[in-house]
């Protein structure tokens, strides 16, 4: 991975939404770079924003601030935030997304066939009849679906099926990145598997760069290079996979790893509670975000945010304490 | 029926009808559970487990036929066999909600938004222990806070939707709660919950179990959750347990195909990164018209053609307490004596 090279890079993003004249901090400031070929995960509990985060990159929402700055195909830098909505067209082909849930997020009116079609047809209508079908079967085939079955309705298909309809729908314009943003999480353990496996091939076959948002942490430790951990908002820690399971720096990624159901009933490992619940985004605490549930805060952390910080090579976390804490993680073994 | 045995299904079969026929969700299933311990029955979605714990309470809807016997230790009725009862009947309704109670899998869909979480956990309590609405407010209030939840006086006038997902799962197992069941069936209890708060129900779960001395029947497709809760395992599939086993022994040394499969397609953190996880092929098959032999058939790695696909495997003891229903583990009998032959 030394010799690849950036493809995303992450400003400052911002997003606030403002109803009734409150205004809901979703994501507030969150910078990171990804390069080609890798795979990111972004987890945190439910509200913490990792699924508005990645609306924002692929700009389903229109970030409050930041840029992200995306490396094209054609070795152009461009600032994918900011250019109008023409070119946006073009350089969208290669930024894709996965959705959650495969029950809803394929039109029930609509055939297979179609769907995976769509992409195409928006984005090259003057594509030939017969290259435009070619293009479905082939990907529709590489992603294991049965394409004898492509006439029938999204219904017809288990949730394993749609999410590889889904996936199909995604590859289809040949992107470059892909948003997968809960994209296991509704099926069955045995299928999960598979459709891991699946874009564990994928990736390889057309380096793939995808950025994984999930709140399961067993699937996030397998296929991620990097991992992001968010809470309230922010990213309150980045680093290599390996580095965050094993050496957390920052106690709310601590008391999260302590939480993870292991399945060997032989490790009883001691969990880290956490008290009380995710405070109103609305309403945010003061300094860091996260000392009304840190069990090692002190004064300054009540008053002063820290600074996101590159403590450790690659190993970015916002903490006051994370220098001199020792936290707990994942022991390795070799 | 075993003194030691909070509940014994003997041979429980349901059959659905839908318009393309039978369904055959459930094919004889047998299990126990003891005073005291939790029994994890898991498996994928469509595999009977949430049909096999509604048989137990007569809640499955109608079109679903159950058959086969259910032996529980009821408090009035002495033994009795659950199936028998009628289940719009006054003897059921006196073990429902009372003796075994449910804890359903999406919190906010469980509880009614009409009416305030204090009333709906005193629907049980007004049944079941006392006429006084006073008292009944008294047993609910000190129910909730046993669960955790805190400032109950003012939780007991809130709406569901006043509640975090938490916090209304708390207010369920509450509810569960409140008349001190012998037996607590949990349907995916924390599916739809955050790591750090299933963490915390789960929990709480353990410790209550332990004032309350209760079984817990927990059902669940989460192999993480299985080795944190439950002394026992039951795996099923299509319908079938197929192997069932100590907890510890079933991480250890899974036996069936399915089994290994399953552990196999879950990563663990801290090991090393094996290239690819090791996935079953395929999908569970509809129950509709299924061909003879064990269901698992079409899926397995290490099926044996001719003897599988022919016969059905039944549960067979392979150590101390670990059963198995696989004819590739347990030796492959060509004239089997006590496995039934099902040609048609």
């Amino acid at each position: 991975m030394s010799e690849s090279k950036k493809i995303l890079d992450v400003q400052n993003i911002h997003m606030r939404f403002n109803s009734k004249g409150i205004c809901v901090r979703a994501v507030t400031d969150v910078s990171f770079t990804v390069n080609e070929g890798e795979t990111i995960g972004i987890v945190g509990e439910s509200g913490c924003g990792k699924t508005t985060l990645g609306r924002c990159i692929v700009r389903a929402y229109e970030p409050s601030e930041g840029t992200v700055l995306y490396t094209a195909a054609n070795g152009e830098v461009i600032d994918f935030l900011r250019i109008d909505k023409k070119t946006m067209k073009e350089y969208r082909k290669e930024i894709q997304m996965i959705f959650q849930d495969p029950y809803s997020s394929l039109d029930p009116r609509m055939t297979v066939l179609d769907i995976i079609k769509e992409p195409i047809l928006a984005n090259y209508p003057k594509m030939p009849k017969a290259e435009v079908e070619k293009k479905v079967m082939d990907i529709a085939a590489k992603v294991g679906l049965n394409t004898t079955y492509l006439k029938r309705y999204p219904h017809a298909f288990s949730g394993g099926q749609r999410q590889r309809i889904g996936i199909a729908r995604a590859l289809v314009l040949n992107p470059r990145v892909i948003v997968c943003d809960e994209a296991v999480s509704a099926l069955d353990v045995s299928i999960q598997a598979q459709v891991i496996n699946l874009l564990h091939d994928l990736q390889k076959e057309f380096n793939l760069t995808y950025l994984f948002i999930s709140h399961d942490l067993s699937v996030v430790e397998y296929i991620s290079d990097k991992v992001g951990v968010m809470y309230l908002g922010k990213l309150v820690e980045y680093a290599p996979t390996k580095a965050l399971f094993s050496k957390p720096l920052h106690p709310y990624t601590e008391s999260l790893l302590s939480a993870v159901p292991v399945a060997d009933p032989t490790v009883q490992n001691e969990r880290i509670p956490l008290e009380g619940e995710i405070p109103n985004p609305a309403n945010p605490p003061t300094g860091c975000y996260f000392h009304t549930r840190c069990r090692y805060c002190t004064e300054t952390c009540k008053q002063e945010a820290p600074a996101y910080v590159e403590l450790e090579p690659d190993h970015f976390v916002a903490c006051h304490r994370a220098r001199e804490l020792k936290l707990r993680g994942f022991s390795y073994d070799e | 029926m075993d003194n030691n045995n909070i509940i014994e299904v003997k041979d429980l079969r349901i059959n659905i009808k839908i318009d393309e026929g039978t369904l055959t969700a459930v094919r004889g299933v047998n299990f126990e559970i003891r005073k005291g311990e939790t029994l994890g029955l898991v498996g994928e979605s469509g595999c009977g487990k949430s049909l096999t714990s509604k048989a137990i309470l007569g809640i499955n809807e109608k079109k679903c036929k159950a058959e086969g016997e259910i032996w529980f230790e009821a408090d009035e009725l002495g033994r009795v066999d659950l199936l028998t009862l009628n289940p719009r009947g006054k003897e059921i309704r006196s073990v429902r909600g009372k003796q075994i109670s449910m804890i359903f899998q999406e919190p906010m869909v469980a509880f009614s938004p009409m009416y305030t979480i204090g009333n709906q956990i005193n629907e049980a309590t007004l049944l079941h222990i006392t006429k006084d609405k006073k008292k009944a407010k008294e047993i609910s209030l000190e129910v909730m806070r046993k669960v955790g939840i805190a400032n109950a006086e003012k939780r007991y006038d809130q709406y569901p939707h006043e509640f975090s997902g938490g916090m209304l799962q708390r207010a369920l197992i509450a509810m569960a709660l409140v008349c001190n069941p012998k037996l607590l069936i949990a349907d995916e209890p924390t599916t739809a919950l955050d790591v750090t708060i299933q963490a915390q129900i789960l929990e709480l779960m353990k410790s209550l179990q332990k004032d309350f001395g209760m079984s817990i029947l927990f059902i669940t497709h989460d192999l993480g959750t299985v080795a944190r809760m439950c002394d026992r395992v039951a795996v099923m599939y299509l319908g079938k347990i197929v192997e069932s086993a100590p907890a510890v022994e079933i991480y250890k040394n899974p036996q069936h195909p399915y089994t290994q499969g399953l552990i196999g397609s879950v990563h663990k953190i801290g090991t090393k990164n094996q290239e690819r996880l090791f996935s079953i092929e395929g999908t569970v098959p509809l129950a509709l018209n299924l061909p003879a032999g064990c269901g698992f058939y079409d899926r397995c790695h290490k099926r044996i053609e001719g003897v599988c696909n022919v016969y059905d495997p039944s549960l067979v003891d392979i150590g101390e307490d670990h059963k198995i229903a696989c004819f590739a583990c347990t030796g492959c009998p060509n004239a089997p004596k006590n496995q039934e032959v099902t040609d048609k």
